[in-house]
Protein backbone atom coordinates (compact mmCIF):
# COMPACT_ATOMS: atom_id res chain seq x y z
CA UNK A 1 0.00 0.00 0.00
CA UNK A 2 2.89 2.45 1.16
CA UNK A 3 4.68 1.20 -2.35
CA UNK A 4 1.88 2.00 -4.34
CA UNK A 5 1.28 5.49 -2.90
CA UNK A 6 5.13 6.22 -3.12
CA UNK A 7 5.22 4.99 -6.84
CA UNK A 8 2.12 7.22 -7.87
CA UNK A 9 3.61 10.25 -6.67
CA UNK A 10 6.75 9.39 -8.15
CA UNK A 11 5.84 8.73 -11.46
CA UNK A 12 3.47 11.32 -12.69
CA UNK A 13 6.59 13.66 -12.80
CA UNK A 14 9.01 11.41 -13.81
CA UNK A 15 7.39 10.51 -16.79
CA UNK A 16 8.13 13.58 -18.27
CA UNK A 17 11.30 14.05 -17.82
CA UNK A 18 14.73 13.51 -19.85
CA UNK A 19 16.54 10.22 -20.94
CA UNK A 20 16.82 8.50 -17.69
CA UNK A 21 19.49 6.21 -19.14
CA UNK A 22 22.09 9.27 -19.44
CA UNK A 23 25.45 7.75 -17.87
CA UNK A 24 28.53 9.31 -18.19
CA UNK A 25 29.94 13.00 -17.85
CA UNK A 26 28.61 15.17 -20.02
CA UNK A 27 32.07 16.01 -22.49
CA UNK A 28 30.78 19.71 -22.41
CA UNK A 29 31.12 19.76 -18.48
CA UNK A 30 34.48 18.72 -18.73
CA UNK A 31 35.18 21.18 -21.27
CA UNK A 32 33.95 23.77 -19.40
CA UNK A 33 35.38 23.03 -16.47
CA UNK A 34 39.49 23.14 -18.41
CA UNK A 35 38.66 26.25 -20.00
CA UNK A 36 37.85 27.56 -16.23
CA UNK A 37 40.71 26.31 -14.93
CA UNK A 38 43.05 26.92 -17.30
CA UNK A 39 41.68 30.40 -18.90
CA UNK A 40 42.13 31.73 -22.62
CA UNK A 41 41.31 29.17 -25.32
CA UNK A 42 42.67 25.91 -24.26
CA UNK A 43 43.22 23.63 -26.91
CA UNK A 44 43.16 19.63 -25.70
CA UNK A 45 44.20 16.02 -26.50
CA UNK A 46 45.40 12.86 -24.93
CA UNK A 47 48.44 11.33 -24.58
CA UNK A 48 48.84 7.42 -23.23
CA UNK A 49 50.48 7.36 -19.43
CA UNK A 50 51.08 3.35 -19.59
CA UNK A 51 47.04 1.96 -19.93
CA UNK A 52 45.39 6.03 -18.40
CA UNK A 53 44.82 8.84 -20.70
CA UNK A 54 45.59 11.85 -19.46
CA UNK A 55 44.04 15.03 -20.73
CA UNK A 56 46.83 17.29 -22.03
CA UNK A 57 46.03 20.98 -22.56
CA UNK A 58 47.75 23.82 -24.75
CA UNK A 59 47.36 27.00 -24.24
CA UNK A 60 49.03 29.05 -27.28
CA UNK A 61 51.76 27.21 -28.69
CA UNK A 62 52.51 25.81 -25.24
CA UNK A 63 51.50 22.78 -22.85
CA UNK A 64 49.81 24.50 -19.85
CA UNK A 65 49.02 21.11 -18.13
CA UNK A 66 47.40 17.88 -17.88
CA UNK A 67 44.38 16.80 -16.12
CA UNK A 68 42.45 13.64 -15.38
CA UNK A 69 38.39 12.82 -15.19
CA UNK A 70 38.32 10.10 -12.26
CA UNK A 71 35.62 8.42 -9.77
CA UNK A 72 35.96 7.57 -6.05
CA UNK A 73 32.83 6.43 -4.12
CA UNK A 74 31.69 8.44 -1.04
CA UNK A 75 29.33 6.69 0.75
CA UNK A 76 27.63 4.63 -1.83
CA UNK A 77 27.81 6.49 -5.02
CA UNK A 78 30.81 7.34 -7.07
CA UNK A 79 31.86 11.07 -7.36
CA UNK A 80 33.14 12.23 -10.66
CA UNK A 81 35.65 15.04 -10.31
CA UNK A 82 38.47 16.47 -12.45
CA UNK A 83 41.98 16.73 -11.25
CA UNK A 84 44.34 19.68 -13.09
CA UNK A 85 48.06 20.18 -12.74
CA UNK A 86 50.06 22.88 -14.58
CA UNK A 87 53.38 21.89 -16.53
CA UNK A 88 55.58 22.43 -13.63
CA UNK A 89 53.15 19.69 -11.98
CA UNK A 90 51.92 22.04 -9.10
CA UNK A 91 48.23 20.97 -8.39
CA UNK A 92 46.08 23.66 -10.28
CA UNK A 93 42.70 23.04 -9.57
CA UNK A 94 39.87 20.17 -8.63
CA UNK A 95 36.24 20.14 -10.27
CA UNK A 96 33.46 18.17 -8.99
CA UNK A 97 31.53 17.46 -12.42
CA UNK A 98 29.31 14.63 -10.26
CA UNK A 99 27.80 14.32 -7.19
CA UNK A 100 24.94 11.92 -6.99
CA UNK A 101 24.72 11.35 -3.19
CA UNK A 102 21.69 13.37 -1.04
CA UNK A 103 23.98 14.49 1.46
CA UNK A 104 27.82 15.80 1.06
CA UNK A 105 27.37 17.36 -1.71
CA UNK A 106 29.50 20.75 -0.22
CA UNK A 107 33.07 19.28 -1.39
CA UNK A 108 31.41 21.00 -4.88
CA UNK A 109 31.87 24.38 -3.34
CA UNK A 110 35.43 26.45 -4.42
CA UNK A 111 35.67 27.23 -1.03
CA UNK A 112 36.10 24.05 -0.50
CA UNK A 113 37.79 22.86 -3.66
CA UNK A 114 39.82 25.84 -3.30
CA UNK A 115 41.92 24.50 -0.49
CA UNK A 116 44.05 21.93 -3.56
CA UNK A 117 44.89 24.54 -5.43
CA UNK A 118 49.17 25.43 -5.21
CA UNK A 119 49.67 21.53 -3.43
CA UNK A 120 52.78 20.04 -4.74
CA UNK A 121 52.88 16.04 -4.69
CA UNK A 122 54.82 16.20 -1.35
CA UNK A 123 51.75 17.69 0.71
CA UNK A 124 50.28 15.18 2.83
CA UNK A 125 46.48 15.95 1.14
CA UNK A 126 44.95 14.75 4.22
CA UNK A 127 41.92 16.09 6.13
CA UNK A 128 42.31 17.31 9.06
CA UNK A 129 45.91 18.23 8.37
CA UNK A 130 46.22 20.52 5.11
CA UNK A 131 42.26 20.00 4.41
CA UNK A 132 39.79 21.37 6.18
CA UNK A 133 36.41 19.13 6.52
CA UNK A 134 33.33 20.03 6.18
CA UNK A 135 30.59 18.93 8.65
CA UNK A 136 28.45 16.85 7.62
CA UNK A 137 30.35 15.97 4.56
CA UNK A 138 32.93 14.26 6.27
CA UNK A 139 32.59 10.80 3.99
CA UNK A 140 33.12 13.12 1.03
CA UNK A 141 35.74 15.36 2.09
CA UNK A 142 37.60 12.28 2.79
CA UNK A 143 36.58 10.44 -0.48
CA UNK A 144 37.89 13.23 -2.70
CA UNK A 145 40.85 14.07 -1.00
CA UNK A 146 42.08 10.34 -1.33
CA UNK A 147 40.99 10.45 -4.82
CA UNK A 148 42.83 13.64 -5.49
CA UNK A 149 45.89 12.68 -3.71
CA UNK A 150 45.79 9.45 -6.02
CA UNK A 151 45.31 11.49 -9.22
CA UNK A 152 48.32 14.25 -7.94
CA UNK A 153 50.33 10.59 -7.07
CA UNK A 154 49.71 9.15 -10.23
CA UNK A 155 50.02 12.24 -12.50
CA UNK A 156 53.61 13.02 -10.79
CA UNK A 157 54.88 9.50 -10.80
CA UNK A 158 54.05 9.79 -14.72
CA UNK A 159 55.83 13.39 -15.08
CA UNK A 160 58.71 12.03 -13.55
CA UNK A 161 58.52 9.15 -16.00
CA UNK A 162 58.87 11.37 -18.82
CA UNK A 163 55.28 10.56 -19.96
CA UNK A 164 53.46 13.32 -19.66
CA UNK A 165 55.05 16.28 -22.27
CA UNK B 1 34.81 43.13 -23.30
CA UNK B 2 32.66 40.31 -21.19
CA UNK B 3 30.32 40.05 -24.50
CA UNK B 4 33.43 39.89 -27.04
CA UNK B 5 34.61 37.08 -24.80
CA UNK B 6 31.32 35.14 -25.07
CA UNK B 7 31.68 33.92 -28.75
CA UNK B 8 35.30 32.86 -28.68
CA UNK B 9 35.02 30.79 -25.43
CA UNK B 10 32.09 29.35 -27.07
CA UNK B 11 34.19 28.48 -30.25
CA UNK B 12 36.70 27.12 -28.18
CA UNK B 13 34.22 24.96 -26.39
CA UNK B 14 33.23 23.49 -29.83
CA UNK B 15 37.09 22.62 -30.36
CA UNK B 16 37.42 21.45 -27.13
CA UNK B 17 34.44 18.90 -27.18
CA UNK B 18 35.41 16.18 -29.41
CA UNK B 19 38.81 15.61 -28.02
CA UNK B 20 37.41 15.93 -24.70
CA UNK B 21 34.67 13.24 -25.71
CA UNK B 22 37.37 11.19 -26.63
CA UNK B 23 39.56 11.09 -23.80
CA UNK B 24 36.41 10.61 -21.50
CA UNK B 25 35.13 6.92 -23.07
CA UNK B 26 38.54 5.60 -21.78
CA UNK B 27 38.48 7.37 -18.64
CA UNK B 28 37.99 5.30 -15.75
CA UNK B 29 34.12 5.90 -16.37
CA UNK B 30 32.42 3.00 -17.52
CA UNK B 31 29.80 3.43 -14.40
CA UNK B 32 27.72 0.37 -14.61
CA UNK B 33 23.33 0.81 -14.47
CA UNK B 34 21.74 -1.02 -11.18
CA UNK B 35 24.58 0.24 -8.68
CA UNK B 36 23.31 -2.10 -5.58
CA UNK B 37 24.96 -0.75 -2.36
CA UNK B 38 24.86 -1.88 1.21
CA UNK B 39 25.67 -0.52 4.64
CA UNK B 40 24.40 -0.15 7.93
CA UNK B 41 24.93 1.25 11.30
CA UNK B 42 24.08 0.10 14.57
CA UNK B 43 24.79 0.71 18.73
CA UNK B 44 24.69 -1.52 21.60
CA UNK B 45 24.35 0.80 24.93
CA UNK B 46 24.77 -0.02 28.13
CA UNK B 47 23.23 3.07 30.81
CA UNK B 48 23.02 2.73 34.69
CA UNK B 49 20.74 5.46 35.98
CA UNK B 50 21.74 6.58 39.53
CA UNK B 51 18.95 5.48 42.15
CA UNK B 52 17.56 2.15 43.73
CA UNK B 53 15.32 0.35 40.84
CA UNK B 54 17.38 1.58 37.92
CA UNK B 55 19.98 -1.50 37.54
CA UNK B 56 22.22 -1.33 34.50
CA UNK B 57 20.46 -2.21 31.30
CA UNK B 58 22.31 -2.80 28.06
CA UNK B 59 20.82 -3.29 25.08
CA UNK B 60 21.36 -3.42 21.16
CA UNK B 61 20.04 -0.11 21.09
CA UNK B 62 19.90 -0.23 17.30
CA UNK B 63 20.94 -2.63 14.06
CA UNK B 64 20.09 -0.73 10.62
CA UNK B 65 20.53 -2.01 7.55
CA UNK B 66 20.92 0.65 4.70
CA UNK B 67 20.29 -0.56 1.26
CA UNK B 68 20.30 1.58 -2.09
CA UNK B 69 20.19 0.83 -5.82
CA UNK B 70 21.14 3.65 -8.24
CA UNK B 71 18.56 2.45 -11.29
CA UNK B 72 20.56 4.83 -13.54
CA UNK B 73 22.80 7.59 -12.68
CA UNK B 74 20.45 10.29 -12.19
CA UNK B 75 17.66 7.40 -10.56
CA UNK B 76 18.34 6.06 -6.79
CA UNK B 77 16.44 4.58 -4.31
CA UNK B 78 17.80 4.47 -0.70
CA UNK B 79 16.61 2.51 1.97
CA UNK B 80 16.65 1.91 5.41
CA UNK B 81 15.20 -0.93 8.07
CA UNK B 82 15.90 -0.73 11.52
CA UNK B 83 15.66 -2.97 14.50
CA UNK B 84 15.38 -1.21 18.05
CA UNK B 85 16.35 -3.37 21.01
CA UNK B 86 17.14 -6.59 19.25
CA UNK B 87 13.82 -8.27 18.79
CA UNK B 88 10.35 -8.19 18.69
CA UNK B 89 7.75 -10.77 19.90
CA UNK B 90 4.25 -11.33 19.42
CA UNK B 91 2.61 -10.18 22.30
CA UNK B 92 5.35 -9.02 24.03
CA UNK B 93 6.54 -5.22 24.66
CA UNK B 94 9.35 -3.55 23.52
CA UNK B 95 11.46 -3.68 20.18
CA UNK B 96 10.74 -2.10 17.06
CA UNK B 97 11.02 -2.84 13.63
CA UNK B 98 10.74 -0.06 11.08
CA UNK B 99 11.38 1.49 7.88
CA UNK B 100 13.11 4.41 9.06
CA UNK B 101 13.87 5.97 5.15
CA UNK B 102 12.56 4.83 1.64
CA UNK B 103 12.78 7.54 -0.78
CA UNK B 104 13.41 7.98 -4.52
CA UNK B 105 15.65 10.36 -6.03
CA UNK B 106 15.82 11.88 -9.81
CA UNK B 107 19.01 13.83 -10.14
CA UNK B 108 17.64 17.30 -12.94
CA UNK B 109 20.62 19.01 -11.64
CA UNK B 110 23.01 20.30 -9.14
CA UNK B 111 20.56 22.61 -7.83
CA UNK B 112 17.51 20.15 -8.35
CA UNK B 113 16.36 17.06 -7.22
CA UNK B 114 13.39 15.43 -7.05
CA UNK B 115 12.77 13.58 -3.64
CA UNK B 116 9.53 11.41 -2.94
CA UNK B 117 8.83 8.91 -0.54
CA UNK B 118 9.60 8.54 3.36
CA UNK B 119 11.63 11.58 4.26
CA UNK B 120 13.82 12.53 6.85
CA UNK B 121 12.51 16.48 8.59
CA UNK B 122 15.78 18.29 7.40
CA UNK B 123 15.49 19.76 11.01
CA UNK B 124 18.70 20.25 13.42
CA UNK B 125 21.79 18.41 13.31
CA UNK B 126 20.51 14.36 14.72
CA UNK B 127 17.48 13.62 12.52
CA UNK B 128 19.46 13.84 9.21
CA UNK B 129 23.09 12.86 10.08
CA UNK B 130 22.42 9.79 12.94
CA UNK B 131 24.50 7.23 12.37
CA UNK B 132 26.56 6.44 16.12
CA UNK B 133 30.24 7.95 14.72
CA UNK B 134 28.77 11.14 13.78
CA UNK B 135 27.77 12.41 17.47
CA UNK B 136 29.09 12.65 21.14
CA UNK B 137 27.60 10.44 23.49
CA UNK B 138 26.35 7.25 24.01
CA UNK B 139 22.69 8.28 23.31
CA UNK B 140 21.70 11.10 20.83
CA UNK B 141 20.90 14.45 22.75
CA UNK B 142 17.68 14.49 24.38
CA UNK B 143 17.07 17.56 22.99
CA UNK B 144 16.63 15.48 19.63
CA UNK B 145 14.34 13.21 21.79
CA UNK B 146 12.01 15.48 23.24
CA UNK B 147 11.92 18.55 20.75
CA UNK B 148 12.78 17.50 17.49
CA UNK B 149 11.65 14.33 17.50
CA UNK B 150 14.05 12.16 15.81
CA UNK B 151 14.33 9.85 14.06
CA UNK B 152 11.68 12.36 12.19
CA UNK B 153 10.31 10.88 8.99
CA UNK B 154 7.22 11.29 7.16
CA UNK B 155 5.41 10.21 3.77
CA UNK B 156 5.76 12.86 0.68
CA UNK B 157 7.39 14.54 -1.72
CA UNK B 158 10.00 17.26 -2.36
CA UNK B 159 13.35 19.08 -3.66
CA UNK B 160 16.81 19.19 -3.12
CA UNK B 161 19.82 20.61 -4.18
CA UNK B 162 22.32 23.82 -4.35
CA UNK B 163 21.03 27.26 -4.41
CA UNK B 164 21.90 28.20 -7.94
CA UNK B 165 24.17 31.40 -8.16
CA UNK B 166 25.25 31.66 -4.46
CA UNK B 167 28.29 29.38 -3.88
CA UNK B 168 27.98 27.36 -0.06
CA UNK B 169 24.19 27.48 -0.18
CA UNK B 170 21.93 24.68 0.07
CA UNK B 171 18.27 23.49 0.65
CA UNK B 172 15.61 21.55 0.98
CA UNK B 173 12.04 21.51 1.17
CA UNK B 174 9.39 19.16 1.72
CA UNK B 175 5.27 18.60 1.40
CA UNK B 176 4.61 15.97 3.94
CA UNK B 177 1.59 14.21 5.84
CA UNK B 178 0.70 15.99 8.83
CA UNK B 179 1.54 14.85 12.44
CA UNK B 180 -1.48 14.06 15.13
CA UNK B 181 -2.28 15.73 17.81
CA UNK B 182 -3.92 12.78 19.55
CA UNK B 183 -0.51 11.75 20.21
CA UNK B 184 1.12 14.70 22.06
CA UNK B 185 2.37 14.80 25.62
CA UNK B 186 3.69 17.00 27.77
CA UNK B 187 7.18 15.00 28.94
CA UNK B 188 7.71 14.66 25.00
CA UNK B 189 5.74 17.43 23.11
CA UNK B 190 4.83 16.29 19.65
CA UNK B 191 7.01 13.11 19.44
CA UNK B 192 4.31 11.06 19.94
CA UNK B 193 2.43 12.99 16.99
CA UNK B 194 4.71 11.01 14.37
CA UNK B 195 3.10 9.11 11.92
CA UNK B 196 6.20 7.71 10.49
CA UNK B 197 4.85 6.04 7.34
CA UNK B 198 2.47 3.61 8.79
CA UNK B 199 -0.63 4.08 6.78
CA UNK B 200 -0.74 8.24 7.93
CA UNK B 201 -3.23 10.27 7.79
CA UNK B 202 -2.72 13.38 5.10
CA UNK B 203 -5.52 14.99 6.03
CA UNK B 204 -3.27 17.76 7.42
CA UNK B 205 -0.41 18.30 5.25
CA UNK B 206 2.94 19.88 6.35
CA UNK B 207 5.53 21.87 4.60
CA UNK B 208 9.33 21.60 5.96
CA UNK B 209 12.67 22.96 4.80
CA UNK B 210 16.22 24.19 5.24
CA UNK B 211 18.22 26.48 4.34
CA UNK B 212 21.96 25.73 5.24
CA UNK B 213 25.73 27.44 4.24
CA UNK B 214 28.90 25.26 4.50
CA UNK B 215 32.55 26.37 4.08
CA UNK B 216 35.60 24.22 5.09
CA UNK B 217 34.78 24.00 8.89
CA UNK B 218 31.30 25.35 9.03
CA UNK B 219 27.96 24.03 8.96
CA UNK B 220 24.66 26.48 9.42
CA UNK B 221 21.62 25.88 9.00
CA UNK B 222 17.77 27.28 9.20
CA UNK B 223 15.20 24.79 9.42
CA UNK B 224 11.07 25.08 9.46
CA UNK B 225 7.86 22.69 10.14
CA UNK B 226 4.49 24.02 9.60
CA UNK B 227 1.76 21.90 8.96
CA UNK B 228 -2.00 20.84 10.74
CA UNK B 229 -2.41 18.55 13.46
CA UNK B 230 -5.96 18.04 13.63
CA UNK B 231 -6.66 14.54 12.20
CA UNK B 232 -10.36 15.03 11.23
CA UNK B 233 -11.06 15.69 14.92
CA UNK B 234 -13.70 19.24 14.08
CA UNK B 235 -13.31 19.81 18.34
CA UNK B 236 -9.52 21.12 17.68
CA UNK B 237 -9.97 22.71 14.11
CA UNK B 238 -11.01 21.91 10.40
CA UNK B 239 -9.06 23.30 7.38
CA UNK B 240 -5.85 22.25 5.92
CA UNK B 241 -3.80 23.72 8.81
CA UNK B 242 -6.40 23.12 11.71
CA UNK B 243 -4.41 23.00 15.02
CA UNK B 244 -1.18 24.18 13.50
CA UNK B 245 2.37 23.24 14.44
CA UNK B 246 4.96 25.82 13.95
CA UNK B 247 8.41 25.04 14.60
CA UNK B 248 11.38 27.13 13.63
CA UNK B 249 15.14 25.95 14.38
CA UNK B 250 18.94 26.92 13.76
CA UNK B 251 21.66 24.73 13.69
CA UNK B 252 25.78 25.45 13.86
CA UNK B 253 28.60 23.41 13.36
CA UNK B 254 32.43 24.55 13.24
CA UNK B 255 35.50 22.66 13.32
CA UNK B 256 38.89 23.83 13.61
CA UNK B 257 42.00 22.26 14.36
CA UNK B 258 40.84 19.33 17.09
CA UNK B 259 37.96 21.17 18.56
CA UNK B 260 34.09 21.07 16.97
CA UNK B 261 31.58 22.74 18.34
CA UNK B 262 27.69 22.21 17.60
CA UNK B 263 24.84 24.18 19.02
CA UNK B 264 21.16 23.74 18.00
CA UNK B 265 18.07 25.89 18.75
CA UNK B 266 14.24 25.18 18.29
CA UNK B 267 11.09 26.55 19.14
CA UNK B 268 7.64 25.14 18.79
CA UNK B 269 4.33 26.40 19.16
CA UNK B 270 1.30 25.26 19.24
CA UNK B 271 -1.35 27.46 18.82
CA UNK B 272 -4.23 25.24 20.04
CA UNK B 273 -2.59 23.81 23.11
CA UNK B 274 -5.93 24.10 24.92
CA UNK B 275 -8.22 23.08 23.05
CA UNK B 276 -6.05 19.72 22.15
CA UNK B 277 -6.00 19.50 26.18
CA UNK B 278 -9.31 19.33 26.06
CA UNK B 279 -10.33 16.91 23.59
CA UNK B 280 -7.43 14.34 24.42
CA UNK B 281 -7.05 15.11 28.56
CA UNK B 282 -3.20 16.00 28.04
CA UNK B 283 -1.41 18.92 29.18
CA UNK B 284 0.64 19.92 26.19
CA UNK B 285 2.22 22.67 26.31
CA UNK B 286 1.59 25.73 24.04
CA UNK B 287 5.22 26.37 23.18
CA UNK B 288 8.06 23.95 23.48
CA UNK B 289 11.68 25.54 23.66
CA UNK B 290 15.27 24.76 23.93
CA UNK B 291 18.66 23.65 22.53
CA UNK B 292 22.31 23.05 23.47
CA UNK B 293 25.82 23.53 23.18
CA UNK B 294 28.51 20.99 22.65
CA UNK B 295 32.30 21.20 22.45
CA UNK B 296 34.92 18.77 21.78
CA UNK B 297 38.52 18.03 21.47
CA UNK B 298 40.54 15.67 19.88
CA UNK B 299 43.77 15.29 22.15
CA UNK B 300 45.14 13.03 19.18
CA UNK B 301 45.17 15.97 17.00
CA UNK B 302 47.24 17.60 19.85
CA UNK B 303 49.57 14.58 20.93
CA UNK B 304 49.32 12.43 17.76
CA UNK B 305 48.99 14.72 14.99
CA UNK B 306 50.07 11.99 11.96
CA UNK B 307 47.33 9.88 13.71
CA UNK B 308 44.38 8.72 11.84
CA UNK B 309 42.34 8.07 15.14
CA UNK B 310 40.13 10.57 17.26
CA UNK B 311 39.87 10.62 20.86
CA UNK B 312 38.01 13.66 22.24
CA UNK B 313 36.48 14.64 25.35
CA UNK B 314 33.42 16.67 25.04
CA UNK B 315 30.90 17.98 27.37
CA UNK B 316 27.08 19.40 26.67
CA UNK B 317 24.80 21.15 28.13
CA UNK B 318 20.98 21.05 27.21
CA UNK B 319 18.27 23.25 28.10
CA UNK B 320 15.01 23.20 27.14
CA UNK B 321 11.52 22.98 28.22
CA UNK B 322 8.62 21.27 26.78
CA UNK B 323 5.90 23.34 28.97
CA UNK B 324 7.73 26.78 28.02
CA UNK B 325 4.26 27.88 27.25
CA UNK B 326 1.01 26.26 28.33
CA UNK B 327 -2.59 27.43 27.85
CA UNK B 328 -4.06 29.41 30.54
CA UNK B 329 -6.17 26.45 31.94
CA UNK B 330 -2.81 24.34 33.29
CA UNK B 331 -0.23 24.94 35.73
CA UNK B 332 3.66 24.25 33.85
CA UNK B 333 5.82 21.62 35.59
CA UNK B 334 8.66 22.77 36.79
CA UNK B 335 9.95 18.83 36.28
CA UNK B 336 9.43 19.94 32.42
CA UNK B 337 12.42 22.30 32.59
CA UNK B 338 15.45 20.49 31.68
CA UNK B 339 18.54 20.97 32.43
CA UNK B 340 20.82 18.17 30.91
CA UNK B 341 24.94 18.58 31.41
CA UNK B 342 26.79 15.39 29.61
CA UNK B 343 30.51 15.00 29.63
CA UNK B 344 32.08 11.55 28.02
CA UNK B 345 34.53 10.83 25.60
CA UNK B 346 34.66 9.32 22.29
CA UNK B 347 37.28 6.80 20.66
CA UNK B 348 37.43 6.44 17.12
CA UNK B 349 40.41 3.40 15.89
CA UNK B 350 39.02 4.44 12.23
CA UNK B 351 36.43 6.70 10.85
CA UNK B 352 33.00 4.18 11.02
CA UNK B 353 33.84 2.84 14.51
CA UNK B 354 33.16 4.56 18.28
CA UNK B 355 33.51 3.39 21.48
CA UNK B 356 32.00 5.92 24.01
CA UNK B 357 31.50 6.74 27.83
CA UNK B 358 29.64 9.30 29.30
CA UNK B 359 28.68 11.10 32.69
CA UNK B 360 24.63 12.82 32.70
CA UNK B 361 23.63 14.87 34.95
CA UNK B 362 19.93 15.23 34.34
CA UNK B 363 18.14 18.62 36.44
CA UNK B 364 14.76 20.21 36.20
CA UNK B 365 13.99 23.48 37.14
CA UNK B 366 11.55 21.57 40.11
CA UNK B 367 13.48 20.89 43.19
CA UNK B 368 13.32 17.49 43.23
CA UNK B 369 16.87 16.54 43.36
CA UNK B 370 18.27 14.74 40.27
CA UNK B 371 19.90 12.15 38.12
CA UNK B 372 22.76 10.90 37.51
CA UNK B 373 23.58 8.09 34.57
CA UNK B 374 27.10 6.47 33.60
CA UNK B 375 26.94 4.81 30.41
CA UNK B 376 28.92 2.84 27.67
CA UNK B 377 28.24 2.03 24.28
CA UNK B 378 29.83 1.17 20.63
CA UNK B 379 28.82 2.48 17.73
CA UNK B 380 29.93 1.83 13.87
CA UNK B 381 28.86 2.63 10.13
CA UNK B 382 29.56 1.58 6.69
Amino acid sequence: MRLRLIRGLLLLPLLAAAPLGAQEVAPAKVARSIERIFGGHPRVDTVLAGQARVLRIHTGDAVAGFAQVRNVIGKDQPITFLVAIDSTGVLKDVDVLVYREPYGGEVAYEAWRKQFRGKGPDAPLTVGRDIRNISGATISSHAVTQGVRQALADLSAWRAQGLLR
Amino acid sequence: MHQCRRPASLLALSLLLPAVAAAQSIADLPLKENRVTVGGYGEVHYTNASGTGAPGRITVKRFVIYLANAFTDRLTLRSEVEWEDAKVEGGKAGGEISVEQLFLDYRFSDAFTLRTGLLLAPIGIVNETHEPPTFNGVDRPSFDQDVIPTTWRELGIGAAGRLPGVSGFAYRLYLLNGIRAAGFDAEQGIRGGRQEGQDASFTNPSLTGRVEYARPGLKVGAAFWYGGSADQNPAIGTGTFAAPVAMLAADARYEIGGLSLRAVVANVHIADAALINQAYGKQVGSRIAGGYIEGAYDVLHLLAPASPQYLAAFARYERYNTQAGVPAAITADPALARRITTVGLTYKPIGGIAFKADYQLRRSRAALGSVDVVSLGVGYQF
